[in-house]
């Protein structure tokens, strides 16, 4: 039968061989990555053994680049071209980080769009020093699963704006990696321990970290996890922990006149003393040359107000979520701040239920990710889950005076499409610019530049005659995408899109020439290479909606010429250029798009179908 | 268009076109199709049958959400029976609803100087609430009956409770400083 023949003996995969993919946990401080295998989910280590990879970037003199624990080691030593927290520094510009960013030991640039870096190695991007970081976790993975990776999901905080969102992808890009999903932090945690509950009820998963909280109201349901609210402090963490008990050391002992390096170390004493405090009752904490101890007691009536905030951004994410703190059947902790006994007992007297901590903290997050990357990648069949995300802040555009009108409201669930039609104010007008926005303030200078979009080619017609539909798309990633369309003549509008933040394609192609160039790769053999797999894949998909629906959705004659398609590709794919087979896969794609279409009515009515049995 | 865009939304979720609907019903059946749509489902597929999932999926959950929000989905039904609603320029010649709006809105300027803000805020949405759910029966009544200009005013109405309820939660931010 014809459609065998798509696949070479010996090409396709083995039926029950697993698929590589890996879950990684891009952090501020520390980076993850973990994978399923032998049955349960795993931190990956490295030779040393270490789990975490602190996220710190060292550009040697020698030209080399150096990731994690050996580039932390160049800290003191060289600062400047020693990179640490640069996820802090991700989609942002230099106006945005400046102010927060001051007692960064290495040198700020204001490049147009994103913030950059000086480095001995030439100005880097925050996505560029990502994908270093990326890099090395990839490297260690394969490593250790002794193959090449398929997929990865890659976590984010979930109030990560577009901007952010888009580096971090651009970041994986960079490092070579096919990213499955961005998937957000609190719904990997609640992943992880969803894994063998078939619980159904609401979830909230209480994320202090360093320096941010994050809150997030999840439904579970028979796999389900869907996403009803999120919210949070994005200036509340570990950190200010540390500041309240410097504070009160101070206080205690009436210095008030330190240095930047005495204030350095006080801070880390302060820490120090807070970890202490999380098996003892008193801390001793030294302050230039007196020691002070620190009770228990003491220390939680410190750091209540703190909790206090993020209690009151726990009772508004539930408001948003429709639910009180009675309908919440299980808390889980992420972050290292969540050791704290207080903050525990806090939370556990608030939701009046003892929060789950059965796993560490600080892995949590990649073995979620790591769980939905397996499923992904194709490794599972059946009871697979399903996570529904939603948007952290509402998309917009700018309107007369400098308002935002949302287009797009915080805590929908992605994907989500919306139109909204836009006319002309003067007769004769060919263009118009539309600013998107993303946050919840009024103001459009309050609110996070997205992107300008110059629409042209419009037909001239008088003042508001023209019907411009512009629709906004944001994918499951969070990712938007912006269409227009002349109504009243059906042209379909040129964008030109100029992300504020992101990068354009032709950066991304850029930086891979010159990470080739570094790694003497071959330009052309890893283009083709790419192209291959991508022709593969498809034919591989095509081929097994063939075998499952071509008959019943597609005509013989629809089939037939579908399959010669297919095999011009497959013969491209073998004998072609990089070129040519992008051509042909663009081909074949064009000629499936009625199948597809078809089949996803086809899946629709079917679910519909099996519910309907369900309830009988 | 495929098959599937043109179906409204209550056909979409395999519903009886009703206002009073089964939320368990709802959320089992957009919980299904979602399964079957998702990206997520086709992450290993071509990016045509990606692009085509999104599609699918944001129809889906657009359907959801109106059908789930009581107020969105007066004005869905209100656009079915062929009386879309203009929400630009509402009056209302209903002195008791206008008495109850201002007593709302002094409720929530006078939230500030209130001496517990949060109890007070707290008391203000459980008062707009109140307020919803006679209003959703109301629409109710005259939609069924079939007198549709009722029904549109009484959809203003809502429109009104609810934009109340945002600015509650706009002033829940500045009071709470988030």
């Amino acid at each position: 039968m014809a459609l065998m023949q798509i696949s070479e003996p010996g090409q396709s995969p083995e039926p029950h061989q697993r698929k590589l993919a890996v879950g990684i946990d891009l952090g501020t401080t520390n980076s993850l990555v973990a994978t399923f295998r032998n049955g349960s989910l795993q931190v990956l280590a490295d030779e040393q053994g270490r789990a975490l990879l602190p996220s710190v970037v060292h550009y040697a003199d020698s030209g080399s680049v150096v990731v994690g624990d050996e580039a932390q080691s160049f800290a003191a030593e060289d600062p400047s071209n020693t990179l640490a927290s640069v996820k802090r520094l991700m989609g942002r510009s230099y106006a945005d980080v400046s102010a927060t960013e001051q007692l960064s030991t290495y040198e700020l640039i204001d490049t147009e769009g994103m913030v950059s870096l000086n480095t001995r190695a030439g100005v880097r991007s925050p996505v560029q020093v990502s994908a270093e970081i990326l890099r090395a976790l990839a490297e260690r993975a394969q490593q250790s699963l002794g193959g090449e990776l398929q997929g990865a999901v890659i976590t984010v905080p979930a109030y990560f704006d577009d901007g952010q969102r888009q580096a971090t992808k651009d970041a994986a890009r960079l490092a070579g990696l096919n990213v499955l999903r961005l998937l957000n932090e609190p719904t990997a945690a609640a992943v992880a321990y969803g894994l063998d509950e078939k619980e159904e009820g609401a979830i909230a998963v209480f994320d202090l970290g360093g320096g941010t909280f994050d809150i997030s109201v999840l439904q579970m349901s028979k796999g389900v996890f869907e996403v009803l609210s999120t919210g949070g402090d994005s200036a509340l963490g570990g950190d200010d922990f540390d500041q309240v008990i410097a504070a009160w050391a101070m206080e205690q002992t009436g210095e008030s006149n330190l240095d930047a390096r005495q204030r350095r170390q006080l801070l880390d004493a302060c820490r120090a003393a807070k970890e202490c405090l999380t098996s003892a009752e008193t801390a001793e904490l030294r302050v230039a040359e007196q020691t002070l101890s620190l009770a228990r007691e003491q220390f939680n009536a410190l750091v209540d107000p703190l909790i206090d905030r993020a209690i009151r951004a726990c009772k508004r994410a539930l408001r948003d979520a429709k639910l009180s703190s009675d309908d919440i059947l299980n808390v889980v902790m992420v972050g290292g701040s969540t050791r704290v006994p207080r903050v525990r007992e806090r939370v556990a007297q608030w939701f009046g239920r003892e929060p789950l901590v059965d796993l560490d903290p600080d892995k949590v997050v990649a073995l979620g990710a790591a769980s939905q990357a397996d499923q992904l990648v194709g490794n599972r069949s059946g009871d697979e889950t399903l996570l529904l995300d939603v948007i952290p802040l509402s998309l917009g555009i700018e309107t007369m005076g400098g308002l935002t009108e949302k287009v797009i409201h915080r805590n929908t669930t992605i994907p989500v499409a919306m139109a909204q039609e836009f006319t002309t104010f003067k007769d004769g007008q060919t263009a118009m610019a539309i600013h998107v926005v993303q946050g919840e303030r009024e103001l459009v200078d309050d609110c996070r530049s997205l992107a300008r979009f110059e629409l042209g080619g419009i037909p001239p017609m008088v003042a508001g005659a023209a019907r411009i539909l512009v629709t906004f798309q944001v994918d499951a990633d969070g990712l938007l995408q912006v269409s227009a369309r002349e109504e009243t003549t059906g042209v379909e509008s040129q964008i030109q899109v100029k992300p504020s933040y992101g990068l354009s394609d032709t950066d991304i192609a850029d930086m891979l020439t010159a990470s080739f160039d570094a790694a003497g790769e071959d330009k052309e053999a890893r283009a083709l290479r790419e192209q291959q797999v991508e022709a593969e894949a498809l034919l591989q998909s095509l081929s097994a909606a063939l075998l499952a629906d071509g008959e019943a959705l597609l005509s013989e004659e629809e089939q037939r010429e579908l399959l010669a398609k297919m095999e011009q590709l497959h013969n491209e794919k073998a004998s072609g250029t990089a070129a040519s087979i992008a051509r042909q896969i663009e081909i074949v794609g064009a000629a499936s798009e009625t199948f597809a279409e078809r089949r996803m009515d086809a899946s629709i009515k079917k679910a519909l179908a099996g519910r309907r049995v369900d309830e009988l | 268009m495929s098959e599937g865009s043109q179906l409204d939304f209550f056909t979409l979720l395999g519903l009886e076109k009703s206002y009073d609907i089964d939320q368990a019903a709802l959320t089992a059946s957009y919980r299904q199709l979602q399964r079957s749509v998702h990206p997520d489902r086709f992450a290993g597929g071509d990016e045509r049958q990606r692009l085509l999932a999104v599609q699918k999926s944001a129809q889906i959950n657009e359907a959801y959400e109106t059908l789930r929000s009581a107020t969105r989905r007066a004005a869905y039904m209100l656009k079915l029976a062929g009386h879309a609603v203009d929400t630009s320029a509402t009056t209302f010649q209903d002195p008791e609803f206008l008495m109850q709006q201002m007593q709302l809105r002094e409720e929530l300027s006078d939230l500030h100087d209130a001496e517990d803000p949060e109890q007070a805020l707290d008391r203000f949405y459980a008062d707009v609430d109140n307020a919803l759910t006679s209003q959703r029966q109301e629409f109710q009544g005259f939609y069924e009956l079939g007198d549709y200009d009722a029904a549109k005013s009484s959809y203003a109405k809502l429109q009104f409770l609810e934009k109340l309820r945002y600015e509650a939660e706009q002033k829940e931010s500045e009071l709470l400083d988030f």
